[in-house]
């Protein structure tokens, strides 16, 4: 008999119980049962056997129906619908994987996420609220309404697109967003930090938008990180006339100076520039001295 | 490519660095006030936009809107803005009697003027969109009816009389051509 049959006592009890019982051996283990269910193995048996499962002559019984999709004559379902370039070129369009602000309140009610630092992609990507696989196209994050209205937390979030009512709930709370690109690379450096460390290569610049969003990140309505920053005042106040709150000022706030950091065009992380090398393991930064490379970093 | 766009956007000056003077508000500071820790590189607000003097924005938003929320417990998504006409002085006089006499079916017997919307699933969009409607409101209530002058009217009848005649004038000719090409029997 399994000594996991014994249910008995915790911790001592059961070491007591273990030690009387015979060794556990291939001769004394057995499934639960009701684990391991036998197939119905066709040919054999009063259930298995007699037609096997195949019906009563004809082509059922002996093989030969036609192909998959043929409907007797008449023009097929997969012929008579024209083709049109739905899928066309997916493979070449990029994708934001969508964040609501009902998750995000969610991961900041939870603590995962520390709404009293800026948030970036990383942080999003450490508290495991989404998961952005660079390789199938993705571009990042896009801020989406669902949760619009109960949405109550002042954060400096940064993200890749974000609709106009997402932007309109965080300002509205007091918060900061900006939509910022990363291209492929910089995305995956982004996401996870740590084995792009531990390769030991130097944090390279992040690459700016390509033409047809180059419109988009330019833009203070979309409060891109290539707007000019004397439009977003305006385009801030453009949005709270148009939804209807006091727009609160967030100089007077305690929190001003991490709201309004934000990250240089060219660069991956905050803190760290491109061009320098991180040693994980001897806790060291190794910053370029070279006068090119210097020129290079700083382009 | 994009590059290019942003080096146009710079303008034609000497990229120095312009003394900043901390002022404690949003759009300034959001540029990456730079400490001289920070990294900037050649796409750096700073440098893309230069500092000009501007005027600052002023923010507020219209007073004197209400917004009540039904007294459903349950997720509430409409949205529901009433104020009181008369006294809504941010409103014109003449165009707040105009409001009153267009959408009379709107106001109430304490004299308030209601709107709804339940466009979308979202509360915030259809406080936007019941403010949208009362701008739209206002808008036609400004709005002057154009007053044709006599010698206009006159000329608007003789333009349309002489299109009839012209017309008829076609017509005949029309009739006169397909006439000439019928064979009677004769």
């Amino acid at each position: 008999m399994a000594a996991a049959s014994r249910g008995g006592g915790g911790g001592p009890k059961a070491l007591e119980l273990l030690r009387a019982l015979p060794r556990v051996s291939l001769v004394n283990l057995r499934p639960n049962p009701g684990a391991k269910k036998s197939e119905r193995r066709r040919g054999r048996g009063r259930h298995g056997g007699k037609k096997s499962g195949r019906g009563h002559k004809g082509q059922r019984q002996r093989g030969n129906r036609p192909r998959l999709g043929f409907e007797g004559g008449q023009t097929p379902f997969y012929l008579i619908i024209p083709k049109y370039g739905y899928n066309e070129g997916h493979s070449h369009r990029r994708q934001y994987h969508p964040l609501s602000l009902q998750k995000l309140q969610y991961l900041i009610d939870l603590g995962r996420v520390d709404p009293t630092q800026p948030i970036d992609l990383t942080q999003l990507t450490n508290a495991r609220g989404v998961t952005i696989q660079p390789l199938k196209r993705d571009y990042g994050v896009q801020l989406v309404e669902k949760g619009a209205d109960n949405f109550s937390a002042k954060v400096n979030i940064e993200v890749q697109m974000a609709s106009e009512l997402a932007i309109a709930a965080i300002e509205k709370n007091g918060g900061v967003i900006t939509t910022g690109f990363y291209d492929p690379r910089s995305l995956e450096i982004l996401c996870k930090p740590i084995p792009f460390f531990l390769r030991g290569q130097p944090i390279p610049k992040r690459m700016l938008p390509p033409e047809d969003l180059v419109r988009y990140y330019t833009d203070a309505k979309n409060r891109g990180y290539l707007a000019n920053p004397s439009n977003i005042p305006e385009a801030r106040l453009e949005l709270a006339k148009k939804y209807g709150y006091v727009l609160p000022d967030i100089s007077k706030d305690e929190l001003f100076q991490m709201l309004s950091t934000r990250k240089d065009p060219r660069q991956i992380f905050f803190g760290l520039a491109p061009g320098w090398v991180v040693n994980m393991s001897e806790k060291k930064i190794l910053k370029p001295t070279d006068e090119r490379l210097l020129r290079y970093y700083s382009s | 490519m994009a590059a290019r766009v942003l080096r146009g956007l710079c303008w034609a000056r000497p990229a120095l660095l312009p003394a900043r003077t901390p002022r404690g508000i949003l759009h300034r500071a959001a540029a990456g006030a730079a400490p001289s820790s920070e990294f900037r590189s050649q796409y750096a607000l700073d440098r893309l936009y230069p500092e000009q003097k501007r005027s600052d924005a002023e923010e507020g938003t219209q007073d004197g809107t209400k917004q009540t929320s039904p007294d459903i417990p349950v997720v509430n998504s409409k949205a529901e803005v009433r104020f009181h006409l008369a006294s809504a002085d941010w409103i014109a006089e003449d165009v707040r009697q105009k409001i009153a006499v267009m959408h009379k079916n709107k106001i109430n017997k304490s004299g308030e003027l209601i709107l709804n919307s339940e466009v979308s699933r979202y509360q915030m969009k259809n406080l936007a969109d019941c403010l949208e409607k009362i701008r739209n409101m206002i808008k036609e209530a400004t709005q002057k009816s154009s007053v044709v002058s006599k010698e206009n009217s006159q000329l608007l009848i003789a333009r349309v009389q002489k299109m009839n005649r012209e017309r008829l004038r076609q017509k005949k000719i029309n009739s006169t051509i397909k006439q000439s090409r019928r064979v009677d029997f004769d």
